[in-house]
């Protein structure tokens, strides 16, 4: 293996490489991803979808891929809406369930091809649908953070707006501002977001915290915080926080969640959205600071669990309370004998009343759609009170509509409505994506990955400000 | 092959190499002395390369389309600037992917890593299963059972083992600190995955863990190769076991290490689900290797043209750790 | 020889640990150790905490999938589950989920592994036992590919197989249309499985005695017949290490099948097993039970072929 046959191997495969292209420009990408299966799925009209799409793909010479991806979907007529998720387990499964149903029984003609691409969190997802997107071989809709998280789709004008035929006056006028801001990043509508999980929560074990003697209501602000859990730890048994730092985006999302309990959602936003850290540097830092101050109180093992086992820290008094977003209820919720209001309950971060940050999923509508006619249902559907209704008390999030009925919400959910519609602000969220685009996410998690490595505060800084400005 | 071949094999590669016709490739042990043979064997040899054309040309064209056509295509696109969702523009190429590689921290923290794991796992590796295989050589009871269960974690998938481990790993519950403690050893309690001192040999383990067995099983198959009497020979010489063992028996294992050396590379490239499933695209920079950066720039944040860099430089990375290796291997006949 | 395996009863069944019995005397550190007592102990006492090893991480993952979801969170990941807390139902509903992608699966791995092994046997055959110039370069490049990472690969083949149109050329018939993505993944793993096959065949090959195959062409055999009566037969061990070594590793990608199946009909094992995983709140028995079912079918071509292994390359031919 001498560095001549090496340089050799390499230069000629990169020939061929480069013959392959020219190859793929001729042709035209159009449609199928891995043959196209998805429309190959149950036979009748679904075979009709894919050989339309690839009849056009055979034969078409030039650039008019889109259009060809086009008339395939056409062809399928309204037949088939394929949709692409990561909900495939547990409540989460059911509740798209539901919501799949409740559409099937409205739209009898629509034939729903529930198609995910597991892996958890959109880690998955991303890679599948990227990959056809960058094909051209859509799914109908996909789920996605709204917000930033779009940006790439956006910027690449991959996303059809919907600002007309999905969001009606009735639509824009039952949304409050923070969710309508996510759903048009570019002041066009092109998602409908679902559902909304609050992330500003500091879940509490009562019992631990009456032991300890501790008012959670009463604690001021993040850093009133710390007092709070050396009393805990004083007094009980119990750990002060309970944390995962196995991945760094729980991290994340408590300095983000502090950093607005310290300064305000203004600030907040003018930090992600300036493109420049150094006029917050300070507020940065001292969040960050404050975050490195709670490790004294986090459970011993943070570093090698996941954020489920911390929270069941909390079930079992082993922690007294952890900040964790609202989907942390349904895990007590599933737990026999541990009650709302009795053995656990919540309040606002402290500094964060009347601030309500929220994680949204959303569906969008994918250019070249194969079933334009049908993707404009689901979607109408998904933002209907009727919808969001059969979707969320499952899935244990609230509806971003404000007029959904709140009777098939338990009491926590019901709270938790009444206090969104009552918010002041609804700050976007960086560790859920809404807040900047995926690049920026990304960087300011490699940030915090080295910050729970080594919890130095002036190295996480530099990592988040260079995120921030692009670098 | 018989036993008196086997013997003649070894005599003659453990000798000088031999002189064999050119006409035919005989064995290992012989081939560089024929390959640097005289035009006398040209001609056959060009008969050969017609004869041979059927065996190894559909493969070679297999992987001449998918393998080296998709790799090729990579290394278009890492010298184009390709990023977001729209189409790479092939028309200007240039190597500043490569330039920005060179100028970014967590690209030399990853490759450092990535050089690290590599070498550290094939080399942990290969030696456990060398001591495993050794011992389960001496005629034991069971032996199936024994090797099934060695082998057994190789079987699992990633996303399991992850998790598997992040429990080992449990400061608190986990076994490891638990065994410690045990053994009134509380100093020894470590964040195994969190400290950044001991995050990178965590993993190591747990991926030894999971392949050792099959290092086992190639390293066996090689013992059992070896003619008794060679260690008939050396017990008579009166050499004593650990000596015969790494005297006689294991220079003649460089096949079986070579092949399991391949094999490990393989298994370390795929590191990446391992990391994935414990801590997502961003392991921290203790942990952070090539495939990872790799996946988060392209798939994470569809910066495709760089992604494609840091995947054409792994690729390299990985032939130059193993190649001179193999170069030596090919020389000596072993390959 | 029952007076010196104290740990273990006499079971000649299992004990297959040499069967050729030509070996049985002349073995000179097995009869060493055979004949101390302690030293015997001692092995089988390291075997056994190897064993312990290998199967504590396995351990909790079998405990786990027999608790319920409260049982999980209340107990530690070694420790059995509490009575009240025991359930068989992960593996009903992994295996409900699973069942279709097993198939599917099983429609994959076979013929890839069976493709690739094959091209690579003859691959390193014709580069290995027959002698030509240039083969170097050739075998360069198998060797090279074997190092490709798939995170490289994955746009570049999304793209070729959108290219091809598979189901455009299977459309002559249904059966295989609808299994076309199926059947490019087939593809797609045997291209990739054939460098690592032809490397491990070339270096199994060139162990054969060159005299042997000599002698058969001057008798007039042609190449193709010495792979067939020579070299074939003597295959068997290394096609059971490249089998299993294939099986594994097709049936545990992801990557690959991710990108490349789109339909739900085709999806493989494990995909399915990471629908088990959920986005947020984790079902970790369910992932368990689901993790060994999948396993499973690995597990057994090890079983099985592991014998032939041992035995094929402890000397017959």
């Amino acid at each position: 293996m001498t560095d001549d046959n090496q340089r050799d191997a390499t230069r000629r495969s990169v020939l061929k490489g480069a013959s392959a292209v020219g190859t793929a420009g001729l042709v035209g990408l159009a449609g199928c991803t891995g043959g196209g299966g998805g429309e190959g799925g149950d036979g009748g009209s679904g075979g009709n979808g894919g050989s339309g799409g690839n009849g056009s793909e055979g034969t078409s010479g030039g650039d008019n891929a889109s259009d060809s991806g086009g008339s395939g979907g056409g062809g399928g007529g309204s037949g088939e809406l394929e949709l692409v998720h990561w909900w495939t387990a547990g409540g989460e499964q059911e509740a798209l369930n539901a919501l799949i149903e409740g559409f099937e029984e409205k739209y009898p003609d629509v034939a729903v091809n529930n198609n995910p691409a597991p892996g958890g969190a959109g880690s998955a997802l991303d890679a599948v649908i990227k990959n056809r997107v960058l094909n051209e071989n859509p799914p109908s809709s996909f789920q996605i953070w709204p917000g930033e998280a779009l940006r790439p789709y956006l910027d690449s004008d991959v996303l059809d707006d919907i600002g007309d035929s999905v969001w009606t006056s009735e639509m824009q006028d039952a949304y409050l501002q923070g969710p309508k801001d996510a759903a048009a990043p570019n002041d066009t509508f092109v998602a409908v977001p679902l559902n909304i999980h609050r992330l500003n929560n500091l879940f509490y074990n009562t019992s631990v915290m009456e032991e300890a003697g501790v008012d959670p209501s009463s604690i001021s602000d993040p850093k009133a915080l710390l007092d709070a859990m050396a009393t805990i730890e004083e007094n009980t048994d119990a750990a002060g926080m309970a944390q995962q730092t196995q991945s760094p985006w729980s991290t994340v999302q408590l300095w983000e969640t502090v950093f607005i309990g310290e300064q305000d959602t203004e600030t907040f936003k003018s930090m992600v959205e300036s493109g420049d850290a150094s006029a917050n540097e300070d507020a940065i830092k001292s969040a960050l600071t404050t975050v490195k101050d709670y490790k004294e109180y986090f459970n011993q093992d943070a570093g090698s669990i996941s954020w489920d086992q911390a929270n069941s820290k909390v079930i079992n008094g082993e922690a007294a309370m952890i900040h964790q977003g609202d989907w942390a209820a349904g895990q007590y919720r599933a737990q026999d004998g541990f009650e709302y209001e009795q053995d656990w309950n919540m309040v606002a971060y402290p500094g964060t009343e009347g601030v309500y940050s929220i994680v949204m999923d959303s569906f969008v509508m994918p250019s070249n759609n194969p079933s334009p006619e049908a993707t404009k249902k689901w979607l109408q559907y998904a933002g209907s009170v009727e919808g969001q209704q059969k979707f969320n008390p499952i899935k244990g999030s609230i509806p971003p509509r404000t007029d959904v009925p709140t009777d098939p919400f338990g009491p926590f959910l019901q709270s938790q409505i009444e206090e969104f519609k009552n918010s002041d602000t609804q700050p976007p969220t960086i560790a859920h994506g809404t807040a900047v685009p995926p690049e920026v996410k990304t960087s300011i998690e490699e940030a915090f990955s080295g910050f729970i490595e080594n919890w130095n505060v002036d190295r996480a800084y530099s990592g988040i400000a260079d995120a921030i400005s692009g670098n | 092959m018989n036993p008196m071949d086997l013997v003649s094999r070894l005599v003659r590669s453990a000798d000088d190499e031999a002189h064999e016709d050119a006409d035919v490739r005989t064995d290992g042990g012989t081939a560089t002395s024929e390959r640097q043979g005289s035009g006398r064997g040209f001609l056959a040899s060009n008969r050969n390369l017609v004869e041979s054309l059927p065996f190894w040309l559909p493969p070679a064209l297999l992987v001449g389309l998918f393998v080296y056509g998709a790799i090729g295509w990579n290394v278009l696109i890492s010298l184009t600037d390709w990023e977001g969702l729209g189409s790479p523009e092939y028309g200007s190429l240039d190597l500043s992917m490569y330039a920005q590689l060179l100028g970014d921290d967590t690209f030399i923290i990853a490759f450092r890593n990535t050089l690290v794991l590599l070498i550290a796992f094939t080399v942990v590796s290969l030696a456990v299963g060398l001591v495993v295989a050794i011992l389960v050589d001496q005629r034991i009871r069971f032996e199936n059972t024994f090797r099934t269960v060695y082998l057994l974690p190789m079987s699992l998938s990633f996303v399991v083992t992850a998790i598997f481990w992040s429990w080992m790993y449990n400061f608190e519950i986990g076994m490891i600190n638990q065994l410690l403690r045990l053994a009134g050893l509380d100093f020894l309690t470590q964040q195994w995955i969190s400290d950044p001192q001991w995050k990178m040999a965590a993993i190591i383990f747990a991926l030894m863990w999971q392949f050792s067995g099959y290092c086992m099983v190639v390293y066996l198959a090689g013992l059992r190769a070896i003619p008794t009497e060679q260690y008939e020979a050396a017990r008579t010489d009166g050499a004593s076991t650990l000596r015969m063992y790494w005297r006689i028996i294991v220079p003649q294992l460089r096949a079986s290490t070579t092949s399991a050396a391949v094999v490990l590379m393989v298994f370390a490239l795929k590191a990446f689900d391992f990391l994935y499933v414990l801590f997502g695209d961003t392991p921290g920079p203790s942990v952070d290797i090539l495939s990872v950066m790799m996946f988060r720039e392209a798939f994470s944040t569809t910066n495709w043209a760089y992604g494609s860099a840091i995947a054409t430089v792994l690729f390299l990375m990985a032939l130059s750790v193993i190649g001179p290796y193999l170069l030596t291997q090919y020389r000596r006949g072993d390959l | 020889m029952a007076t010196d395996a104290p740990a273990a009863p006499a079971e000649p069944s299992d004990d297959q640990a040499d069967p050729t019995e030509t070996r049985e005397s002349d073995r000179g550190l097995g009869d060493q150790l055979r004949d101390v007592g302690p030293g015997r102990v001692a092995l089988y006492a390291v075997l056994l905490a190897l064993g312990a090893f290998y199967l504590a991480p396995l351990e909790s993952g079998l405990l786990t999938a027999f608790k319920t979801q409260e049982a999980f969170f209340s107990t530690t990941p070694f420790a059995p589950p509490p009575i009240d807390g025991t359930t068989v139902a992960p593996w009903l509903s992994a295996f409900d989920t699973l069942s279709g992608g097993l198939v599917n699966s099983f429609i994959l791995v076979v013929p890839a592994t069976l493709i690739s092994a094959l091209l690579g046997s003859l691959a390193a055959y014709g580069l290995t036992n027959i002698d030509w110039r240039g083969q170097l370069v050739v075998l360069l490049l198998f060797v090279a590919g074997v190092f490709i990472p798939y995170q490289a690969v994955l746009v570049p083949l999304t793209r070729f197989w959108t290219m091809v149109g598979l189901n455009d050329l299977l459309a002559f018939w249904e059966p295989l249309a609808s299994r076309a993505d199926l059947v490019a993944l087939i593809i797609t793993h045997a291209a990739y499985g054939i460098p690592i096959c032809t490397v491990l065949f070339r270096s199994f090959y060139s162990t054969i005695d060159g005299e042997m195959l000599e002698a058969a062409r001057l008798d007039g055999a042609s190449a193709a017949t010495i792979y067939r009566r020579i070299i074939l037969p003597l295959s068997g061990p290394i096609f059971a290490v490249t089998l299993i070594y294939q099986f594994t590793q097709i049936w545990n990608d992801l990557l690959f099948a991710l990108v490349l199946l789109s339909s739900p009909e085709n999806q493989v094992v494990t995909i399915a097993l990471n629908k088990l995983k959920g986005s947020m709140v984790q079902q970790y028995n369910l992932q368990m039970a689901g993790a060994f079912i999948a396993a499973l079918p690995t597990l057994l071509v090890y079983v099985l072929f592991g014998e032939q292994f041992a035995e094929g390359v402890a000397g017959e031919t």
